[in-house]
C-alpha cells in the first residue's frame, strides 16, 4: 500500500440542477440501487423457474445437474467474492484518497472478473463436448428423453450468459473507469462513481451466490 | 435538502406576468433554437416534448391501423383484407398503441414535464439518463416498426407461444427486440421519477404536500421498477427460443408454453396501471381545479395509489383462469383481483366528491375528465363480470374482453392524456387554445367512444371472439354500429391535432394560472424559464388549498 501513499484531495463536484453535493450523492446511490433492484427481478424469473422444476422433477434435475462443472462453479465463486474484496479495497482507498493503491485494486477486480469468464468458456467448452447443449441440433442432447432436464439446462445457459454478459459490461465499464482514475484530481470531482459502481460489482457478485446454488448445488 | 440557490434571478416578479423574458432568462422554448439544442437538451421540458411529438406519431400508426380493423369488420365474410393482413394489422395496432404510446405517453411527457416543476426542482435527478431513455425509447420503436416495413408480425400484442415461437412465419424476432428495448426505456424513466421524488422536493415539500399526479407517478414508477425486468426476461427467453432453439416455452425442447404467460402477464396486469394511474393523477388535478375545491380525502387518494399498484401485482392469474391451471388458483385470482375495485373505487368516490357541490367551470380540460370518470366506472364494473369465475369461463377471449380493456385503457388513459394535454397546454406553449372547438372535440371523442366500443360488450357477450374477422351475419349490425363511432372517434382524435397546433403560432398569450388552479407549476410563467424557478419555491401549507380568491390570482374574469 506504500506505493499509493500520494494522497489527493476526495470529493464530488456538485452539478448544477443539485443543491448540495449531499443531495446530488443521494441520488447517485439511490438510483443505484433502484436499478440494481430490476436487475434483481430480471434474474428472479429464471431461478425461481429453475427452483419450481427442481421441486416438480427432482430425480431428472438431479441428473442434469450432475452434468454441471461443480468445481468450476465452486471456484468461480471464490474467485468473483475475490473479486468484490479487490473492490472494497479500491473503494476503501478512493477515500483515503490514495489513487495508486485504488487504481491497483480496480486492476486486480477487472484481472479477477476475466478468470471468471476464462473459467465460464472453460466450463461451456467441456458441456459442448459432453453433449449437454440441447439447443445444438448437430450434437443430441444427453439425456434426450428427460425434457423436464432440458428446460432446466436451457436455463442454466441463459441465467449463466445473462449473468456472464453483465460481467462483461462490468468489466469494460471498469476499466473505461480505471483509465479515466488514474489521471489526476479525478478524486476530488468523482469520488462517488467508485463507490456507484461499486455497488454494481458487488450485484453481479451476489448474482452469481444465487446462482450457484440454484443451478449448481441444490439435491447433489 | 436544503435547495435552490439560484438567486441571481429578479429578486422577486409578477408570476402572472405573461412574458417570461422579463430580467434573467429566456422560457425553455426559446432559450436555444438550433436542433441540436432540442436532440442533445438535458432539459426535462424539452425531452418530454420530444416524447410527445415521437408518441403522437405513434398514435396515428395505431389510430390507423384500428380504422383498417373496423372496416374489415363492416362485412362479416372477411373479404375486405386477407386473414393474413388482418392478422398483421390489429398486431401492429395493438403492439403500436399499448408499448408505444399507452405505456409512456403520460408519463414520459406530463410526467417528464411536470414532476420537477411540481416538487420545486430544477430538474430530474438524472437529465443526461432521461435524454437517453428517449433515445432507447426510439432505437426500440424503430425495431419494431422495421418489422412492420419488413412485412409485419402476426402473433398479436401479446406474443403467445407456441405461435410466436413455432408458428408464426413473420418477423416476430424484430418486434420483440423493439418491445424489449423499449422496455429498458421504461425502467430507465420509472428509476429517474423515483429518485427525483425522493431526493429532489423543494423544502418544505413533505409528502403529504405533493400533488396527487406527483403520488401515481410515484406509484408508476414502482411498476415499472418491479415490473418490467420480468417481461424483460420473458421476451429474452422468446427470442433466444426463436432465434437458437433455446427452449424453454416449446415442449418439444423441454419447456412449458404456460410459463410464458405466467412471466408475460406478471408485468403486462401491473402494466394496465401503468397505464391507467397516471390518468388518475392527472384526473385528480384537473377535478379541483375546476370544482375549484380542495380533492376529497386527499390521503387516501394517495394511499389508493399506492394501494393499486401493490394489489396489481397478484392478480396475473385472472389471465390464465381457462388455461388449465388449478381450481384453486384460479380461485385466488378471482378473490384478489375483486380486491383491485377497492382501491379504483376510493378514487372515482373522491372525485365525485370533490365535484359535488363544487363551482363547476365546464371548460374542456373538465370534459374530459368527467368523460374519464365515466368510461372508468364502465370500464371498471366490467372487470369485476371478468373476474367473477363463471362469467369469465362465458366470456372469455370475446369482444366483451376487448370492450373492457379499451374503455380502461383507452377510455382511461386516452381520455386522462387529452384532458391534461388541454390543461398544461397553455404551461407548455404559453398559449390558449380556442375554447369551443376544444368543447366540441371533448363531446365527439365521449360519443364516438362509446358509440364504437359499447356494441362490443353485447357482441362479447353474444359470443363473437375477439381476433377474428370471419363472423356469423347476425353480428353485422352490431360491428357497423361499432365501425360507424370509431369514424366520430376518429374525427374527434384530428380535431385537436389541429386547433391545438394552430394555436402555438395563433393562439393568445397564456398567463402563468388560466385554471386559477393550485401547484407550484402554476407559480411559474408560461412557458415555465429555462430552469423552472427564477426564485427558491415555497411549498404549500397544504395541497389543493382551493377555492382561489380571485383577487389573489389577479386574473381577470371576463
Amino acid at each position: 500500500m506504500s506505493a499509493g501513499a500520494t494522497e489527493t484531495q476526495v470529493g464530488v463536484k456538485l452539478v448544477s440542477h443539485f443543491a448540495t453535493v449531499e443531495q446530488q450523492k443521494r441520488a447517485a446511490v439511490l438510483g443505484m440501487w433502484a436499478w440494481l433492484l430490476t436487475e434483481l427481478l430480471l434474474f428472479a424469473g429464471l431461478f425461481l423457474t429453475a427452483l419450481i422444476l427442481r421441486l416438480l422433477h427432482p430425480e431428472a434435475i438431479q441428473e442434469a445437474a450432475r452434468h454441471l462443472k461443480f468445481w468450476i462453479g465452486a471456484v468461480n465463486t471464490v474467485v468473483l467474492i475475490g473479486s468484490s474484496l479487490t473492490m472494497s479495497g479500491a473503494i476503501q482507498l478512493s477515500r483515503l484518497g490514495w489513487q495508486r493503491g485504488m487504481v491497483r485494486f480496480m486492476l486486480a477486480t477487472a484481472a479477477l472478473g476475466t478468470l471468471f469468464l476464462v473459467l465460464k468458456g472453460y466450463e461451456y467448452y467441456a458441456d459442448y463436448h459432453e453433449h449437454m447443449m440441447p439447443f445444438l441440433s448437430d450434437r443430441p442432447y444427453e439425456l434426450k428423453d428427460s425434457p423436464p432436464s432440458r428446460l432446466f439446462v436451457n436455463l442454466y445457459y441463459v441465467a449463466t450468459s445473462l449473468h456472464g454478459l453483465h460481467l462483461l459490461t462490468g468489466i469494460t465499464i471498469l476499466l473505461v473507469m480505471t483509465w479515466q482514475a488514474s489521471r489526476p484530481g479525478f478524486l476530488s470531482q468523482h469520488q462517488n462513481r467508485i463507490e456507484i459502481f461499486g455497488l454494481y460489482w458487488h450485484f453481479i457478485d451476489l448474482i452469481w451466490i444465487l446462482a450457484f446454488p440454484t443451478l449448481y448445488v441444490l439435491n447433489r | 435538502m436544503t435547495s435552490g440557490t439560484i438567486t441571481d434571478g429578479p429578486a422577486l416578479r409578477d408570476p402572472h406576468t405573461p412574458d417570461s423574458r422579463l430580467g434573467h432568462g429566456a422560457d425553455y422554448l426559446h432559450a436555444e433554437h438550433t436542433l441540436r439544442s432540442w436532440f442533445f437538451t438535458t432539459d426535462h421540458k424539452r425531452i418530454a416534448l420530444l416524447y410527445l411529438a415521437s408518441i403522437t406519431a405513434f398514435f396515428v400508426i395505431g389510430a390507423v391501423t384500428a380504422g383498417l380493423v373496423r372496416l374489415a369488420l363492416v362485412v362479416p365474410d372477411g373479404q375486405v383484407f386477407t386473414n393474413d393482413t388482418y392478422n398483421k394489422l390489429f398486431t401492429i395496432h395493438g403492439v403500436v398503441m399499448v408499448w408505444f404510446f399507452l405505456i409512456p405517453s403520460i408519463p414520459a411527457t406530463f410526467g417528464n414535464f411536470l414532476i420537477p416543476l411540481m416538487i420545486g426542482a430544477r430538474d430530474l435527478a438524472f437529465p443526461k439518463l432521461n435524454l437517453a431513455s428517449w433515445y432507447v425509447f426510439m432505437t426500440g420503436a424503430l425495431f419494431t416498426l422495421a418489422s412492420v416495413v419488413l412485412g409485419g408480425v402476426d402473433t398479436g400484442w401479446t406474443f403467445y407461444t407456441p405461435l410466436s415461437t413455432a408458428f408464426s412465419n413473420t418477423w416476430v424476432v424484430p418486434a420483440l427486440i423493439g418491445v424489449t428495448i423499449v422496455g429498458f426505456s421504461s425502467i430507465l424513466t420509472g428509476l429517474n421519477f423515483v429518485v427525483t421524488i425522493h431526493t429532489m422536493r423543494a423544502p418544505g415539500m413533505t409528502w403529504f404536500r405533493l400533488p396527487i399526479f406527483v403520488w401515481t407517478h410515484y406509484a408508476t414508477s414502482l411498476i415499472f421498477l418491479l415490473a418490467t425486468p420480468v417481461i424483460t426476461v420473458a421476451l429474452i427467453l422468446l427470442i433466444a427460443e426463436r432465434a437458437f432453439h433455446i427452449g424453454v416455452f416449446d415442449p418439444a425442447y423441454g419447456g412449458d408454453p404456460v410459463l410464458f404467460q405466467h412471466l408475460f402477464w406478471f408485468y403486462s396486469h401491473p402494466a394496465v396501471y401503468i397505464m391507467v394511474l397516471p390518468g388518475m393523477g392527472v384526473i385528480s388535478e384537473i377535478v379541483p381545479a375546476f370544482a375549484q375545491k380542495k380533492l376529497f380525502g386527499y390521503k387516501f387518494v394517495a394511499y389508493a395509489a399506492i394501494g393499486l399498484a401493490s394489489v396489481t401485482f397478484f392478480v396475473w392469474g385472472h389471465h390464465m383462469f381457462v388455461n388449465g391451471q388449478s381450481d384453486f388458483a384460479s380461485v385466488a385470482f378471482s378473490v384478489l383481483s375483486f380486491a383491485v375495485a377497492v382501491p379504483s373505487a376510493v378514487k372515482v368516490y373522491n372525485w365525485t366528491a370533490t365535484i359535488h357541490k363544487g363551482s363547476l367551470k365546464l371548460d374542456t380540460p373538465m370534459l374530459y375528465a368527467m368523460g374519464y370518470i365515466g368510461l372508468f366506472v364502465l370500464g371498471g364494473l366490467t372487470g369485476l363480470y371478468l373476474a367473477t369465475l363463471a362469467i369469465n369461463q362465458h366470456v372469455h377471449a370475446t369482444y366483451f374482453v376487448v370492450a373492457h380493456f379499451h374503455y380502461i385503457m383507452v377510455g382511461g388513459t386516452v381520455l386522462a392524456f387529452l384532458g391534461g394535454l388541454h390543461f398544461w397546454w397553455p404551461k407548455i406553449t404559453g398559449r390558449m387554445y380556442n375554447e369551443a372547438w376544444g368543447r366540441i372535440s371533448a363531446f365527439l371523442i365521449f360519443i364516438g367512444f362509446n358509440v364504437t366500443f359499447f356494441p362490443q360488450f353485447i357482441l362479447g357477450y353474444l359470443g363473437m371472439p375477439r381476433r377474428y374477422h370471419v363472423y356469423p351475419p347476425e353480428f353485422q349490425f352490431l360491428n357497423i354500429l361499432s365501425s360507424a363511432g370509431s369514424t366520430i372517434l376518429a374525427v374527434g382524435y384530428i380535431f385537436p391535432m389541429v386547433y391545438l397546433v394552430y394555436s402555438i403560432w395563433f393562439g393568445k398569450r397564456a398567463p402563468a394560472n388560466p385554471w386559477d388552479a393550485r401547484g407550484l407549476e402554476w407559480t411559474v410563467a408560461s412557458p415555465p424559464p429555462a430552469h423552472n424557478f427564477l426564485t427558491e419555491p415555497q411549498a404549500p401549507k397544504i395541497p389543493y388549498d382551493y377555492p382561489i380568491q380571485a383577487r389573489e390570482t389577479g386574473r381577470q374574469h371576463s
